[in-house]
């Protein structure tokens, strides 16, 4: 009888200006029926980790374009777990090379997803981990 | 679903302890569980202890996007600059559809996040009404034990219909913006009583005066008509920063007053007794349902009345008359005669 639904958060680091593509994906996961809170642009890891704990989050989905992905998905993975919160779902997407992928995978960070993925790719991720992680 | 019933359900281990001692996570999960257990909040309510002094509760409401959130934002810098500890709840609509919801307040209020004096909680409505979650006052309370002295409590963009529900603030603000003044000609005389203060937000654009005029003049005559405590009006614009220091003056002088009068008291009183008799009735409810073996009964009445028309009371005297009050307190029904 409970009544949970998944709450993501949804950010975008760094200083790159446009947040079309992240409200997009926003919006897919709220028709998929999450509760979806959008932080908007220019957030840092500090203000990202802090709201994904205050609104006990189940899932962080970063935007990232600017390249600085490694830097900025370490650092909000160290806070997650600094939080006590590591073992929610930290994703995201951008234009990450795979060599940075596998790098980012082996510190516990989820699927990233680039330009060419399909919305529904993303949605079905998602779901498929929180299934998974039900005993 | 009794919400009178304990034992139904336990919080998990060394949260309660972890929220006692401060913790951020904790009291965000525990505002999760009254949210997603229906069990959870009665057990959470006991717990809770009242604690001297208290939050003031702030409610803001207002139709889409005349800046609710912007101003809440703004006001709880205030309130950080007086040294009080601030809470935020920040509701937005669910989708009837999906069952999903966007909850976009935060981007408003991302000056405040640096400060360890804020918790700021999203909620999506889900099936409350008057613009709020039905967890919403139970997370105030949280924030409150967790002590913030003043939370704001922001609805979703609301219709007229919405405009005077809101029970769970000691104060409420309605906020409208230049261009709502159709939204004027509606506001009747409900939300002349229930809003202690309104402010007219973006003074920046064209039309502002405009709305305050009719607003002066739609209190005026209120005034003449004999009603007591039209609301105070102010105006601001949020985001060049002008008005705020009336706002706050006016929401604080609103409630040092209503301290003062016993007002802020009555409207708790008020407040629980609304509560009280809902979880009764509820609990009621859901007794006689279990006792009475289901609804079907009630819903092939009301199917055969919709088609034949006729008064539903004979069946509902019958059914309340077969409910006993015994002395432990539990109600009886005795068994169905054949008839
Ligand atoms: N010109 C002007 N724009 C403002 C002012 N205050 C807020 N806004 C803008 O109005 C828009 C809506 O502001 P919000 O604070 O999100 O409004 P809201 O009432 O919380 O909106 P909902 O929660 O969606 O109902 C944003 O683009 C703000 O920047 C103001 O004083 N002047
Ligand atoms: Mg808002």
């Amino acid at each position: 009888m409970s009544d949970k639904r998944l709450k993501v958060i949804i950010a975008k680091p760094g200083l790159d200006g446009h947040d079309r593509g992240v409200k997009v994906v926003a919006r897919a996961l709220v028709e998929a029926g999450m509760e979806v809170v959008y932080l908007g642009l220019r957030q840092t890891p500090e203000s990202i980790v802090r709201a994904a704990v205050e609104e006990d989050a189940d899932v962080i989905g970063l935007s990232v374009l600017s390249g600085a992905h490694l830097a900025n998905f370490r650092r909000v993975k160290e806070l997650m777990n600094d939080a006590g919160i590591g073992g929610r779902l930290l994703t995201g997407g951008g234009i990450i090379p795979a060599g940075d992928q596998d790098e980012l995978c082996a510190l516990g960070i989820g699927r990233l997803f680039g330009p060419g993925d399909e919305l529904q790719s993303i949605v079905d991720y998602i779901k498929a981990w929180d299934a998974g992680r039900r005993p | 679903m009794n919400p009178t019933d304990d034992a139904q359900f336990v919080l998990p281990p060394g949260l309660w302890e972890d929220f006692l001692s401060g913790g951020r996570l904790a009291c965000a999960r525990l505002i999760s569980l009254i949210e997603n257990e229906p069990f959870a909040r009665t057990e959470i309510r006991d717990r809770l202890l009242p604690r001297p002094g208290g939050a003031v509760r702030i409610g803001v409401t207002g139709p889409p996007g005349v800046g609710k959130s912007t101003l809440t934002a703004a006001l709880a810098r205030r309130a950080l600059d007086e040294n009080h500890a601030v809470g935020i709840i920040a509701v937005d609509p669910t989708s009837p559809f999906t069952g999903g919801a966007f909850l976009g307040d935060r981007v408003r209020m991302h000056s405040l996040i640096g400060d360890p004096r804020v918790f700021i909680r999203s909620m999506a409505a889900r099936d409350g009404r008057g613009g709020l979650s039905s967890a919403a006052p139970d997370a105030a309370d949280i924030l409150d034990a967790f002590g913030m002295d003043r939370i704001f409590i922001e609805t979703l963009g609301v219709g007229q219909a919405e405009l005077d529900v809101m029970t769970c603030a000691d104060v409420l603000a309605l906020v409208l913006q230049p261009g709502t003044g159709d939204a004027i000609q509606t506001l009747k005389a409900g939300i002349i009583e229930t809003a202690d203060l309104i402010i007219v937000n973006k003074t920046d654009m064209p039309g502002a005066d405009d709305l305050l005029e009719s607003l002066r003049f739609l209190f005026d005559s209120a005034g003449a008509a004999g009603k007591r405590n039209a609301p105070l009006l102010c105006s601001a614009s949020a985001v060049e920063g002008r008005g705020l220091d009336e706002v706050w003056t006016a929401l604080e002088g609103l409630i040092v007053r209503d301290r003062e009068t016993g007002r802020l008291r009555e409207k708790r009183r008020a407040r629980l007794e609304g509560e009280i008799r809902t979880a009764i009735s509820g609990s009621l409810w859901e007794r006689y349902v279990a006792l009475a073996g289901g609804t079907a009964d009630i819903a092939l009445l009301a199917e055969r009345l919709s088609r034949e028309g006729g008064s539903p009371y004979p069946f509902i005297r019958k059914e309340c008359g077969r409910i006993k009050l015994v002395r432990d307190g539990r109600p009886e029904l005795p068994p169905k005669k054949k008839e």
